[in-house]
This record gives C-alpha cells, structure tokens and sequence, in this order.
C-alpha cells in the first residue's frame, strides 16, 4: 500500500507540472505495479512514463472517456493496457524505442518511408509548440526529438531558435544546455542558439531570464534544427538576470563567488522598503557588518576598505547614502551583483578582500519603458528604452523628497533645523556601431547634504563617469577597453561663530585606463589578458578658514598622487570533463608621485617625530617610491558526478589605498590614504577549499567552503591617535599583522513556491601587531579580535509565493556580538572618576538576532495594461530587539554607569510602491 | 575640532537618524577581578605654592567600597643635579610638598610604598603657562557660557584646564527662626546659625585640552569650559567660578587626551575605540604592577570670575531637590512648639502675630525646604567677594 501510494504521490506532483523527475529505466521488459484507481487514462499515462522508460502518444481528446481502473502486480504494460482497452474500440502499438502510440480502431503502421525524420529536418521546423495547448508542453517536454540523419563522425552540430510561446518573440539570452557535459549556448538577439554536441541521446535544458526551465529530450543522429518555443516571465522579463547558478555553483571554476540578481534583493526584507544592494550581500555567507548604521561590509575577515566596489567600471569610495542607511545604487538601475570573495579573477585588483560588481543595465531594446517608486522617504523614477536600431539608453534618478521624516523626529529631540536631503543619478548609453563594436557610456552621480543644525552641513559626492569600447576581432577574440574617471569628496561646512567659521574637507580622484582581451583559444582554453593603470590624486585633508573674521589656521595635508599599473593573464582550462582550472597571474607595479615632501626616519627605529631625521622634497611627477610584486589567482574544480563537485583556490592580493579609520564603523569623516616611503602596501593571501552539491534535481545547492587568510602591513593606530588633517599619519600607525579563517554553509532553494536560503559562517578575523614594529605592542604582541570579528553568522531568507502577486519574505539573522573593549577597573582621576580598558578586544558586546518580514503585492499581469503597479509592505525588526550596537561607559554626576547603544530598537514598518510602464 | 565633528556625528546619528535608536543602561558580566594598579595624581608647583600628590588604588568596576588610598608611601623630588626634597603625608593617601624649584632643572619623581615596590617618573621639565588672557562668560537662549581664552607660545602649546564652581543659594522658605531645646521657645538664629544663605561648590570636572598650535598666533579665544544650563541654582543669586590653567608637553597632553577620549567620549558611532591609558610613572622593579599616572611640574595660573543674576536676568530657577516644598497654613500655637519643632523634619518659618502684635504661634514648613545648610554650606569660603 506504502508503495502505491508513493506512486500516487509522484504522480500528482508530475500532473502539477513537474516534470524534472522521470527516471529512466534501461530495462526493455519492464514491468508495471501499482493501484490504479478510477484515474484518467492521462494520469495513468503520466504516472507509468515516470517510472518506466515509456512515452505514450495519443489524443487527449479522444481518450478523455477513458477511466483506469486496474491493479497492476508485475504485469507488463501490453498486459495492462490490453486490460484498460478490453471493449474501448482503442489499440496500442508499441515500438522498439518503447513508444506507445495509442490509436481508435486501427493499428498504428510503424513502418515509416525512410525518409521520414530527414524531410522533418528540411522543413526546419520540428517543433511548434506555440500552437499546443498549456497541457501539452508538459508532454512535448518527455517527448523525444529525432535530430538529424545518421552521419559520421562523434559530434553533431545543433541549431535553432528559441521563441516566446505568447509573442512569438525570440527569446534573446535564453540557455540551452545539457548537464552531463555542462555544454550550453546562449540564444544571441535573434533568438538563434548553436550546440555541439555527441551524437546521441541528451536532455536539453533551455532556460529563460529568470523564468522556468523548460526542457526538451532529443536523440541526436546528425547536424540539425530544432527551434524551442518557451514561457516568457512577463512579469518582469526586463528585471531579471539569468540565474544559471544552478549549474554553475557546481561546474564554475571560481569558488567563492556569490551572484545576487534583484529578484533575489526584491525579496529580502530592506529598511524603509527600498530595495539596497549592500544590505542584500549582508545575507550571503562570508559577509558581515559590524553595525546596522555602518557604511562599510567584511567579507571574510578582512577590513571594510578591503572591498573593491565597482559600478559599472566605476570604483564608488562611499556606496552609501546618509551615512549608512541606505546603499547608494538605485535598484531600478541594477542588473545584479557579483561578489567575488576568494576566485577574484585577475583582471581585478587593488583590494585584500573581495569585489563587489554592481551591474547596471544599458537599457531596453525593445521600447521606451518608465519604472518608478515611491516609499517612505525617497521616490525614484528610470526611464529607458531605444533611440534608433542601435541605440540604448537608461536614465535613472532617487531623491529624497521631504524632510517630514526629520520633522517628526524634531518633536522627539531637541535638535532643530536639521535637514537631510540625498540624490543620485544615473545615465547609461549603449550604442552598437556595427556587428563588431559596441560603445557604452556610464555615469553616475551620488550627493548626500545633512545639516545638523543652522550651523554646520555635512556633504558628501560621487561623480564618475567612464566609456567602454567593446570590438570583436572575430569570434574568439575580444576586446574590452574602458576609460574614466571616479570622483568622491566630503566636506563640513562649520558656521558655528565667524571666529570658527570653517570648511574641512578631502576628496580622491582617480583616473584609469584598461584593456581587457578575452580569446577563446580553442574549446578547452579561455584566456584573458590585458592591462590597466589607475592615476589616484587625492587631498587628504585640508581646513580652511571661512570669512574674513575666522581665525582658524589654513591646513593642508599634503596632495598625494600615485600610479597603480597591473598586467595580467589567465586562463581558464578545461583539462577534462571533470577537471577544469582556472590559473592566472598579475604584475602589480605602483609608484608614489611627487610633488610632495617625506619624511625620513631611523633606520630600524620606531617611527616617531623624535626619530625623524629629516625631510626630503620631490618635485611634480618625480617618483618617491615603487612597489611592485606578482599577484597569484588559482583555483581548480572537479566535479565528483552530475550533482556534487570540490573546488580548490589560491590567491594573492595587494593594496595600496587605505582607510585610516579609528572605528568600528566606517565614518564619512574617514580618509583615505596612499602607501608612501612609510606606510607600505598591504599584502594578503587566501587558501579555500569547498565542496557543492546539488540536490532534489538542483531544486536545492548546498555548498561549503573553507578558507585561511593571511595578510601583512595592516594598520593600526596607536593609542590616542588623531586621524584628521595628521600630516605625520605614519608616527600614529602600527604595522600589523592579521589572520581570518571560516567555513560558509550555505543551503539554498531556488525554485518553487517556497525558496530563499540558509546560510551559517565561522570566522575568526585577528590581528597582531607586526614582530618588526616596536612603537607600541597591543595587547603585548599577541593576537587580538579584529573589530568586527564576529565567529558565527546565520542567515535565513526565506519567500512564499503564495501566488503570482501574492508573496511574503522573512530575514532572520544572527551574529556573535563584536569584540569590544570593556572597562575592568575604576579609579579616581583629575576630580573624576575613570575607568580602566581591558585588554583590546577582550569582550563581546550582547549577541544580535533581528527578524524582518515584508508582503509584495504585484499588480494584475494584463500585457496589455498600461501601467504595472506593486507594493511591498514590511517591518525591518519585527520582534522590536534592541541590539546594541555599541556599549559605552560614562560618568553621570560622578558615577560610572554603563550603556548600550541601539539601533532601530523598534520595528520600524514601511511601505513603497512600484510603477512600470 | 576633530572632537566636534565627532560630536556632531555621534549626535546625528545617536539621537536623529536613527529615528528609534535607544540608549539601555549595560550591566556587562565583567570579572570582578581586582586589578590593584597604583594611580598617581598630581602636579608639582614650581613656585611656591603647595603641590599635592594623591595616591591610590584601582577598585574593581562594580565594587561598592570606596577608593582605597596608598598610605604610607615615601615620596621624593629629585633635581638631575642631586638635590633631594621629600613629600610628607598630609592625609591619608595626600603627598604634600611646598618648595620653589629652578624651571631649568630636569626633575623626577620618586615612590617608595610601604611594601617596598618602588616606582620612578619619567624625568619632568616644567612648563610654565602663560596667564589666562580672559575669563569670560555669554548668555544665549539656552543658558550661560564660560570660555577662556589665552594666549599660547612655541613652549607652551598644550594646555589643560580645571576648575571649581561655588555658588550661592536659598531654600524656598529661609526662616530666621531656630526652636531653642532649653526654653522650649523660638529664638531668632545667631549669625552663625543663618540656614537662609548657603554656598555650593563643585568639584566634579570635565577634562579640558587644547592644543595653542592650531590657532594663528597660538591664541586659544574664547574655548567653552562650563556651560550652564537654563533653570540652573547655579545663577540663583551669584556664582563663581576659578580656573586653572596648566601648561602640558605633548606626552602629558595625549595622556590626558586618551583619559577624556576614555571617559567621555566612547560609544558613540562614531567614537574612537578605547586607548591603553600610559603615564610616565613606572615600576622600578618590571615585575611589579603597572601604575596609572601622568605627573606634571611647572607653573600654573589661575583666574577667577563672579557672575551675579542681574548679568544674566532673566533667569528662572528650578531646583529639583525642593520639589513639593510647602509652607503649612496652620499655626503652630506655643505649647504645641516643642510637639512640633523639636525634631529634625520641621521647622518654624513663618511667625503669625495678631492684630496687637502679640505672637500667636508659627507657621512650619519641612526643614529640608528651610534649612540651606543640608544641602550645602553656611561658612563663607576665603576666597569670597561680595
């Protein structure tokens, strides 16, 4: 009984749609068992096609009367459908292939012309699915295509092309693909695909944007056609990204690399109902942040400036808008992100731990389409579409449209006056000059005003701009070259008294140039190579008076310039079908530029002003010193069977820009810094290994991986160190040393109506201060916690499509508290009383849980409507937990009391509504 | 500068951006472990004036016992040029040492404890401050600034500030009137036993720094020292405030820096972690406890300001302690006076007599609310100017 009903059960999830699972038996006598109970002659069909290797034929239409009613107890199916037809007037002929094809009165003549399949062939069109019924794609994807007439040879060459089954439209980027080989083509603009593949039975496997899988099987015999008519997601066809991660986190070569499209985001939960890039990369393993207000993220172990940020080529310093609460990147403009934390691949550089690639889009080819939103605190509006044939454009824009939410909180505070106001904007133009270059323009503009009080504003840019030519030499060789220009400052306006009137600032400019070569060299290499070369420019700091009554001295921290040119090369190679690697190198060649003037101390004694020696100035230009080195990028895959696979890496990295912060956090007030004669570059390494699997036919991935960091010339700060406008920044800094290692769980659904993930992390990030550094020795020269070490991390996200408009999502996330330093002594001082610091990083502030749901609701999907509309509803902390950020002990009329510090302590509701057009 | 900006950025983002951010009082699990570390306060006087050091212990953080004093030390100067001068024991903990020290001499510190670990300074080289320039003060809507200005030179560039607040005070109900236990009577106070006109003094600092360099011409102009809020008994009637002012190098400063930025200024967003607190005391012995300690000679100078409430009217007084003060409406008849006045609680305030002058009896009120003397103190402090 168990195991009809097991039957039963498969035969109901099947008769729903899902069609992944049939299991193929090699058996030719292969027998039938089960109850069938008053089921019709359909189902019956479908429950025995899954358990055996038989493929039924027949008209729904005429078998519709047809109910089975039969117990089956090792019988063979001529014997079983002789029983279901006894006195129907239908027949049944099976032949060699075990196809039944079911007919009324008479028998089926097997006996094709010869010619049969090669006439199909030349007519070109095998399959024209867009004409049958919803039901019977499902049929049409278990039913084998013959492909072809026998030739010789191993390898057939197949093509087609891959339409829309509601607008005929060709489906441009669908992928076609096989999983035994992992072999796939991508469908170009016209819808057309190519596939080599072995002669013989195979499961293709074509994939939308974002949209089911449909499948079909073939039997190919020889070079053919088959064209593949598949659902469009109408929804949101121009929201989505392809996500192939469910083959590629087994078959891809890097490890380490986490895809994020903004479907995905959409479904998490965000503050205020916007959709924000960098709080959606929080919930992937391996990235975490010490505080819900911070700016920066840590990915494995390593420090926020550690993190390449990339727009679009663009390097964005600050992805942040009032400082920290929302991520800077419009979501109507992102495509998806890739976040590389262990296989960079060698064309990036310059950063320990991680790239962050923010892909934005270039706009719609097919019509003008207007996007917009509107939520608590900022409305958002992105037009794109075509001009000409070959001419895209996106243009988007977010501002914050009033300060009511500052007002409400006037009433709470007695902090008047205060204004908040940020905007960013976007415009990305991509123009097809002809079949074999391609022009792409981005920019990017970001502005952040926040003015505390009448006296003093606060503001902060991004301006970047660069243009991308992309040619195409022929079909195996291409070239990328981009050219452009990054822009971030910040200042303070202080207007306090005209006494102390004041404007205090920095900025970083940078310019770069790089040419990016991809050439396929034949099916089993891949190489890249190219070279690029940034010109950084920054003020460090300056403070100058403002009016003429101001007596604030004029400071300058020196300019500072710098050249930072990288060659590399790699290349990906398939060894076998197993066995592919990924190997690549980069030269790293930096050299600090004059003008400027440094300092020179004591050989081998503690930099401080009393060993400093003297003083040495370069003109324009002059180099100061070079620092150049071999950056290393390995990693290796080896797939186990069709469902599992282990990845190896190494890599090294070099960095020659720092952030010279004092916090936990990133602050807006945080410089940046480049390595000079004294402050050398940082250097670090990592060694990972993982292991992925697939299960349930890739209805679920799991993966972990394993890593161990090393890295040198770290910075720390020596005790009471002032970071601004320091001139002497190295007499205040303490080489370092730093370790992390960890282990990333990751479990992930992609599919159904349930998906999301589950995610766990171990890391331990530690820092000691270097052997050779004999300033001052934190915590006596032993490891100590990094800032934002934070040894266990799990993350859940899950989604229910309860249907198509209708969905809830639900983030949980639990962390370790950060390493804090506690007071551990008090004493009585200068009229006071004080406290006394344990060691660095001895103690935890309280661990952190926070859960937040949210409910999206999709307008109707009418094509036609001219407008789609959706709401997302949510509250970000729904259990109300206050989380301390922070811990803190202070004097109140004398006596030490202790607080903790949190943030959004409450559940904070919100609403945002979506437009399209 | 840099700290107003640390300000100002903690304030955003403690009180305003994060619209339900909140603050909880944190009790963490920390050991109690006793630490014991010897602490060493002071700074020597180079002319003539008193200098005092103060040594004591660390308590652990929750531990309820007040501060433990080191007795029993011996403690003495020493010139690079071998002359030797002894503190002497004033009170317990309390090292005293008058004398007039050549500002060109290099000194140092000596500590002998009573259980034999001895301690040594860094060598000192007095610092001579300039005198404070001007001792000012600025009413706004929101109360009364003192600032300080001063003008610094190339040698004197660190500066460091303290200071003590008196003021004077009244109850709500002043009464003339005292109960006489022998006579069972009222009697009129004596002069000494005024309870209506009382003097407060504060003592509980904030650690001032700032560095002269910064400025053009070294000229630190009108720096905020105290600022008292509206409502404030401080400006009731009059209010005084000396300022000291010390001249530091740049090891004393960034001590006294680390020691502000520890105590007031963490757990902000944005505040700078926690420093390892120096000083230039140390063991002789390395095996011995480490010591807390800053010890700074030189010069100091010193300036005092009177602010009466007619510079700042109007000005409203509110003072917490005298909440639901109320002057009885019956009167207390004289045989009743002993019933009622005899304890500590309740007090004669108002005399009632009757049309012909005879005394009928008195009006009370709670002592708390006419006695000046439970809250602060009766004695006029020398220093006092009318």
């Amino acid at each position: 009984m168990k195991k009809v009903l097991f039957f039963l059960l498969i035969g109901l999830v099947l008769s729903i749609g899902r069609s992944e699972g049939q299991v193929r038996s090699q058996s030719d006598e292969e027998k039938i068992n089960g109850l069938f109970a008053g089921i019709p002659f359909k189902r019956f069909t479908q429950l025995i096609e899954t358990s055996t290797n038989f493929r039924f034929y027949f008209s729904e239409e005429e078998t519709k009367s047809i109910s089975v009613n039969i117990s089956a107890i090792d019988n063979s199916l001529n014997q079983v459908l002789s029983g279901i037809f006894e006195n129907t007037g239908f027949v049944f002929t099976i032949d060699d292939k075990n196809r039944v094809f079911i007919t009324k009165g008479k028998k089926l003549d097997l006996a094709l012309p010869d010619d049969f399949f090669i006439r199909k062939t030349a007519e070109g069109v095998q399959d024209s699915l867009s004409r049958l019924s919803d039901i019977e794609r499902t049929f049409s994807r278990n039913k084998l295509y013959v492909i072809g007439s026998t030739t010789g040879g191993k390898e057939a060459v197949l093509k087609g092309r891959v339409t829309g089954i509601e607008t005929g439209n060709p489906v441009f980027g669908a992928i076609v693909f096989e999983k035994i080989n992992f072999t796939r083509a991508i469908a170009n603009e016209n819808g057309e695909f190519q596939i080599k593949l072995p002669l013989g039975r195979h499961t293709l496997f074509i994939q939308n944007l974002g949209g089911f899988v449909e499948q079909r099987q073939i039997s190919l015999q020889g070079d053919g056609i088959l064209d593949i008519a598949i659902e469009e997601n109408v929804i949101s066809l121009s929201e989505v990204v392809v996500s192939s991660e469910k083959m590629t986190n087994i078959s891809r070569p890097e490890m380490g690399v986490q895809k994020l499209n903004i479907q995905s985001m959409k479904k998490i939960p965000a503050i205020l109902g916007e959709v924000d890039v960098i709080r959606s990369i929080l919930t992937l393993p391996g990235v975490q942040t010490v505080g819900e207000a911070s700016v920066g993220f840590n990915v494995r172990g390593g420090a926020a400036d550690q993190n390449l940020i990339l727009f679009n080529h663009a390097t964005i310093y600050n992805p942040s808008h009032l400082f920290g609460l929302f991520s800077a990147f419009n979501p109507d403009m992102v495509e998806a992100v890739d976040l590389y934390k262990a296989g960079i691949p060698t064309k990036y550089g310059g950063r320990l731990s991680s790239v962050l690639d923010v892909n934005a889009k270039y706009g719609d080819p097919e019509k003008i389409r207007v996007k917009g939103g509107i939520g608590l605190l900022t409305g958002r509006l992105t037009v794109e579409g075509p001009i000409g044939e070959n001419t895209t454009f996106i243009v988007g824009g977010r501002s914050t449209y009033s300060d009511w939410l500052l007002n409400v909180l006037e009433e709470n505070t007695d902090l008047n006056n205060a204004r908040a106001s940020f905007y960013d904007f976007n415009f990305n133009l991509s123009h097809k000059i002809n079949a074999k270059n391609t022009l792409r323009l981005n920019t990017y503009l970001s502005s952040d005003n926040f003015r505390f009080d009448r006296d003093t504003l606060f503001q902060y840019q991004n301006q970047n701009v660069n243009l991308s030519w992309v040619h195409y030499f022929n079909e195996r060789l291409e070239l990328e070259t981009v050219i452009g220009r990054d822009h971030y400052n910040f200042g303070i306006e202080g207007r306090d008294s005209p006494p102390n009137a004041f404007d205090l600032g920095f900025d970083i400019k940078q310019h770069f140039l790089k040419a990016n070569f991809t050439y396929a060299l034949d099916e089993r290499h891949k190489l890249n190579f190219g070279a690029s070369t940034i010109d950084f420019r920054l003020q460090p700091g300056f403070i100058a008076p403002s009016g003429s009554e101001s007596i604030i001295i004029p400071e300058e921290v020196n300019p500072e310039r710098a050249m930072e040119t990288a060659f590399y090369v790699g290349d990906d190679f398939e060894i076998n079908d197993r066995l592919s690697v990924n190997y690549g190198a980069r030269y790293v060649f930096y050299r600090y530029l004059g003008p400027n003037t440094v300092r020179v101390y004591e050989q081998g004694q503690p930099i401080s002003s009393s060993t400093q020696i003297g003083e040495q100035g370069y003109g324009p230009g002059e180099n100061i010193k070079t620092y150049h080195g071999p950056e290393f990028r390995l990693s290796g895959r080896y797939i186990l069977n069709n469902v599992s696979s282990i990845k190896a890496g190494y890599n090294t990295n070099r960095q020659f820009i720092h952030l010279l912060t004092n916090n936990a956090a990133i602050a807006p007030t945080d410089v940046w810094k480049l390595s000079d004669p004294n402050i050398r570059p940082q250097w670090g390494d990592q060694i990972s290994i993982g292991y992925y699997r697939n299960l349930k036919i890739d209805t679920y991935e799991f993966s972990i991986e394993t890593y161990h960091r090393n890295m040198k010339n770290l910075i720390d700060f020596r005790s009471g160190s002032t970071l601004l406008l320091n001139n002497t920044i190295e007499q205040d800094i303490l080489r370092t040393d730093g370790r992390a290692y960890g282990a990333e769980i990751l479990l992930r659904k992609n599919t159904g109506k349930l998906n999301g993930w589950v995610s766990y992390t171990y890391s331990r990030s530690l820092l000691r201060t270097a052997e050779e550094e004999t300033a001052e020795k934190i915590n006596d020269g032993n490891w100590y916690p990094n800032n934002f070490d934070q040894p266990h991390n799990a993350v859940l996200v899950g989604n229910y499509e309860w249907s198509k408009r209708f969905s809830t999502s639900v983030n949980a996330n639990y962390s370790t508290g950060r390493p804090i330093t506690l007071p551990i002594a008090k004493f009585n001082y200068g009229g006071s009383e004080r406290v006394f610091f344990s060691d660095r990083n001895e103690f935890r502030i309280p661990d952190y849980f926070r859960l937040d749901f949210s409910v999206n609701i999709e307008g109707n999907h009418k094509v036609r409507k001219l407008a789609h509309s959706s709401w997302s509803v949510g509250v970000y902390n729904l259990l109300g937990r206050r989380n301390p950020y922070s811990v803190y002990f202070t004097p109140v009329n004398g006596i030490l009391q202790g607080y903790q510090l949190s943030i959004f302590a409450q559940p904070i509701p919100f609403v945002t509504y979506n437009f399209r057009i | 500068m840099v700290k107003r900006i640390q300000i100002i950025l903690t304030s955003i983002l403690v009180s305003l951006i994060l619209l339900s951010g909140c603050r909880d009082p944190f009790e963490p699990d920390v050991t109690m472990m006793d630490l014991n570390y010897l602490v060493v306060e002071g700074f020597i006087e180079i002319d003539a004036q008193e200098s005092i050091l103060r040594l004591s212990r660390t308590t652990p953080l929750r531990g309820e016992n007040p501060f433990r004093v080191e007795s029993g030390a011996l403690i003495s100067l020493i010139s690079d040029n071998g002359f030797t001068w002894e503190f002497v024991e004033k009170e317990a903990g309390t090292y005293a040492l008058t004398g007039t020290f050549d500002p060109n001499l290099t000194y140092k510190i000596n500590i002998l404890l009573n259980n034999n670990q001895e301690y040594e300074s860094d060598p000192l080289v007095p610092k001579i401050s300039p005198p404070i320039q001007e001792l000012s003060f600025t009413r706004n809507e929101d109360g009364v600034n003192i600032q300080v200005s001063t003008q610094g030179t190339e040698n004197a560039l660190y500066f460091l500030w303290d200071y003590e607040e008196t003021w004077l005070f009244r109850p709500p109900f002043p009464t003339p009137f005292i109960f006489n236990p022998e006579t069972r009577g009222i009697d009129l106070r004596k002069p000494e036993q005024q309870v209506g006109l009382c003097w407060l003094e504060n003592k509980v600092n904030r650690i001032i720094l700032d560095n002269a360099g910064r400025f053009s011409n070294f000229r630190i102009n009108q720096k905020d020292m105290v600022f008292i809020p509206n409502l404030s008994e401080k400006l009731m009637t009059r209010y005084s405030i000396s300022v000291r002012q010390r001249a530091l190098d740049k090891d004393a400063f960034d001590f006294w820096e680390i020691m502000r930025k520890n105590t007031e200024d963490i757990g902000g967003i944005f505040s700078p972690l926690p420093s390892l607190i120096r000083g230039n005391i140390h063991p002789v012995n390395s095996s011995n406890t480490s010591a807390i300690g800053f010890v700074s000679m030189g010069k100091s100078s010193k300036e005092r300001l009177y602010i009466n409430v007619q510079d700042v009217r109007p000005w409203q007084v509110f003072i917490p302690d005298y909440l639901a003060c109320l002057l009885d409406s019956d009167t207390i008849p004289p045989a009743a006076y002993a019933l009622e006045f005899s304890g500590p609680n309740y007090s004669p305030v108002f005399q009632v007599v009757n049309e012909m002058g005879a005394i009928l009896g008195y009006r009370g009120a709670e002592t708390r609310c006419a006695d000046c003397t439970l809250r602060g103190s009766n004695v006029r402090p020398d220093f006092w100017e009318d």
